[in-house]
């Protein structure tokens, strides 16, 4: 059991790897790099070379190419003798360039005639660059300050400045807290391990693209928090987040007796991560809480009115389009003055979220009633039930403790997958009604062109899926003793 | 003794051997009963007389209007833009004045158009390789990492990461629809193919040499007709879905194509000053899956053999 268990986490593994790295190469060499700028309101303002040099640079760091302009050109081939290079000495120029032309670069000229080299990067150097960026360990050599050289490096406890738990802490890392507990999911936090998707342009440019799903969103929160010096204030800083800073100014001098003042912030709203992680969890019990009891009155009720009355219902809600049901539930909720979009009454009002819940619940129910109905009626043809109604127990009792037992458990098989239709169903409804989860986000990232963020949510949703998809098949070994998942079948 | 006729002793009866092999059965006709059992359903017929409807409207419609959404001659006329939906106009007309009824059929022909065609490639494509993979050990292996791999990622995801990579035409949606949904089919198809391969009729006629290929063809295929029609009859519906879905938020088929799912994303802000912008192409979305999804649904109940007992 635990080989196969390594070896299903392993296959996961090579299934992420597999898609992530197929849609990287997709998106960087189908997609037209100009496209990139289509929505940057910085490249609009500007033309000729300056133009030129700013996307080049831009797509440098989006990692397309890397680009080397003159001067580090010059001073990548002559060190310290570069300056006669840089002012146009032609025969010192020709030897850097013919340099960088024969180690793969390709030497084109600026409308002014200033070369630079540009190696456009292949398939297989995008798919290692982004997996050699991606896991970032963070450790206590990672912050070289050229200004603070001979810093003591070292791993020490301290205490959690939100609730006064022991927490790990660092200096000479680039995170301080390393390790902390506090209330909220997942409870144990680190700064130790961070991946790496790079940063997201041109929405909300220059920000790591983790950084814009994960944290809050609207406007900061301040909270009462005592900080290293004793100063208590009012503040939005969130302290556990806090990254060495290089320039210290007197505000964080204020408050912090240390370099890490580089801190993110509180704010009013939930994160986008946490929004749609709320929208799906509340829909998936009420879809389960709906969802089964009419699956089971309807075998129950095989072929009466209710059986036929549900039937259709699944039949309706398979065929019609999701998008035109969810506009019709939508202008169903502006009759009992719902809000038609999430933004309108925001996060903090209850109605924002009726509608959006409560067609995710709806749109889950067909399959969960039609599967558990289908596998109740098998059961209740099979050796078992037919004994156990001869040994007298009540068509209740064989419901309940006996056909239900064993129904349940391909159901319970696909409760976490369940969390795979939550997120394609989000993509829609979260779409529909402008809630600014994660479903949004994706379909935002492409009509932006933000490629980073794509790739970041491609990711993100390819690994709860099979993840998903892992923890249903060992649960069912839970529910189910008597399920193997390593025992040889068939020929 | 007289002489006995040899006429009288014997009477030679030529019977006609055939007649032995008769066994007196009701007539049976598998197609016959296919199509009997399907009109048995007035349901059903009425949803297929709708949906003829709809696609022959789909089909003739846009070649007598000749609506094309780039053809705008109306645009700088205001007193024919909005015009709520009269005699004349049957659906009104648009925000750049064109007719909507034109508009909704050319964009309903583009949704079969994608959804028959990705159904074709996947059901052609998904049969095929399900047959050779029930039946082939290597290929078993090869082609169960490869479903396991598209089978956990949300096919939503694929289609649209795909088409925002290869671009917006018509083409490219229906590739990016099918290239990974014919895995599924495939899939499906290895395990029933898995199930009726050693049944004893099967092993019989192994025994008595025939081919694997006329296995297939002439014992197996016949077997999962209603099987294949169930698969056709979801996947027609959930391709319209996703074609409408794609183009609403904006991934799937660019201007210059008339779309039901563009025409609801581009109206859906005019949902209340004027609602039948908004409201038909709805309407006429839900009216091509479920009318379709319904025939499917009980032409593959019909072609199993199972239901044909009187």
């Amino acid at each position: 059991m635990r080989n196969y268990i390594l070896k299903r986490i392993l296959k996961s593994f090579v299934s992420i790897f597999a898609v992530v790295s197929i849609i990287i190469v997709m998106i960087y060499t189908m997609i037209p790099s100009e496209k990139v700028f289509d929505n940057d309101a910085g490249a609009k303002k500007m033309k000729g070379d300056q133009l030129t040099t700013y996307k080049l640079k831009k797509l440098e760091e989006l990692g397309y190419h890397d680009y080397v302009s003159k001067i580090d050109m010059c001073t990548a081939t002559f060190g310290d003798g570069a300056q006669s290079c840089i002012d146009g000495d032609e025969a010192k120029l020709k030897e850097a360039s013919d340099a960088y032309a024969a180690s793969g670069y390709e030497i084109l000229t600026l409308k002014s005639g200033e070369p630079y080299a540009l190696h456009t990067y292949k398939w297989y150097e995008l798919i290692a660059r982004f997996y050699k960026r991606l896991l970032v360990i963070d450790n206590k050599n990672a912050i070289q300050d050229p200004e603070d050289p001979d810093m003591e490096r070292k791993y020490y406890w301290g205490k959690n400045p939100e609730n006064g738990s022991p927490a790990l802490l660092c200096q000479g890392c680039t995170y301080k807290y390393q390790m902390w507990f506090d209330g909220s999911f997942p409870f144990i936090h680190q700064n130790k391990f961070k991946l790496d998707f790079g940063t997201s342009f041109p929405t909300n440019s220059g920000i790591p693209t983790m950084q814009v799903i994960t944290d809050g969103q609207g406007s900061t929160k301040k909270i009462n928090q005592t900080f290293d010096t004793g100063l208590n204030e009012e503040s939005a800083l969130i302290q556990t987040s806090c990254q060495y800073k290089v320039q210290v100014d007197h505000l964080d001098a204020k408050r912090f007796t240390d370099k890490y003042a580089n801190c993110r912030s509180y704010h009013e709203s939930p994160s986008m991560v946490n929004t749609s992680y709320i929208l799906g969890l509340i829909a998936l019990v009420i879809a389960y809480v709906m969802g089964l009891p009419l699956g089971m009155a309807m075998a129950a009720h095989k072929d009466k009115l209710l059986d036929k009355i549900g039937i259709a219902y699944i039949n309706l809600l398979i065929a019609v389009p999701s998008l035109a049901f969810i506009f019709f539930m939508r202008s169903i909720g502006t009759l009992f003055n719902l809000p038609d979009k999430f933004p309108q009454l925001g996060f903090n009002d209850i109605r924002s979220y009726i509608m959006p819940v409560l067609i995710l619940a709806l749109l889950q129910t067909p399959s969960l009633m039609m599967w558990l109905r289908r596998y109740m009626i098998d059961q209740s043809n099979a050796d078992y039930v037919k004994f156990a109604r001869a040994k007298g127990l009540s068509q209740n009792e064989i419901f309940r403790k006996h056909i239900l037992r064993n129904a349940i458990i391909p159901i319970v098989n696909g409760i976490p997958a369940s969390i795979i239709l939550c997120i394609s169903g989000a993509l829609i409804t979260e779409s529909a009604f402008a809630v600014p989860g994660m479903g949004k986000m994706l379909p935002d990232a492409i009509k932006q062109t933000n490629n980073n963020m794509v790739i970041t949510l491609v990711f993100i949703f390819t690994s709860l899926s099979i993840l998903s998809v892992l923890i249903g098949d060992l649960l069912m070994t839970v529910v189910d003793p008597r399920i193997s998942l390593t025992a040889k079948g068939g020929e | 003794m007289s002489e006995l006729n040899k006429d009288d002793l014997f009477t030679i009866d030529l019977s006609d051997d055939s007649e032995s092999e008769h066994i007196a059965a009701p007539q049976y006709s598998y197609w016959r009963s296919v199509f009997r059992k399907f009109f048995s359903s007035k349901l059903a017929i009425f949803m297929m007389i709708l949906s003829g409807i709809v696609i022959l409207l789909a089909i003739f419609q846009p070649m007598i209007s000749g609506y094309d959404p780039n053809v705008t001659p109306n645009i700088n006329r205001p007193e024919m833009k909005y015009i709520r939906p009269n005699a004349t106009y049957w659906f009104g007309t648009d925000d750049v004045g064109n007719s909507l009824f034109d508009a909704v059929w050319k964009g309903t022909a583009t949704s079969l158009f994608v959804s028959f065609m990705a159904t074709a490639i996947t059901t052609v494509l998904g049969v095929a390789v399900g047959m050779w993979w029930g039946f082939s050990k290597r290929v078993d292996t090869v082609m169960i990492e490869v479903y396991n791999i598209v089978s956990n990622i949300p096919a939503t995801l694929i289609a649209m990461i795909l088409v925002y990579a290869i671009g917006g035409g018509v083409w490219q949606i229906i590739f990016a629809l099918s290239v990974t949904s014919w895995v599924s089919t495939a899939y499906f198809i290895r395990v029933q193919v898995m199930i009726i391969r050693d049944r004893e009729y099967n092993l019989a006629s192994r025994c008595l040499g025939t081919p694997t290929w006329k296995i297939i063809t002439h014992n197996i295929l016949p077997y999962l007709i209603s099987v294949i029609m169930t698969s056709v009859s979801r996947d027609v519906p959930s391709f319209i879905s996703y074609e409408v879905f794609l183009s609403f938020i904006g991934v799937g088929l660019g201007q210059q194509y008339a779309s039901l799912g563009r025409m609801i994303q581009q109206y859906s802000p005019y949902m209340t000053s004027t609602p039948y912008l908004f409201w038909i192409p709805v309407a006429i979305s839900a009216l091509i899956s479920v009318s379709l999804y319904i025939v499917g649904q009980t032409l593959a109940d019909a072609s199993d053999p199972r239901t044909h007992m009187i």
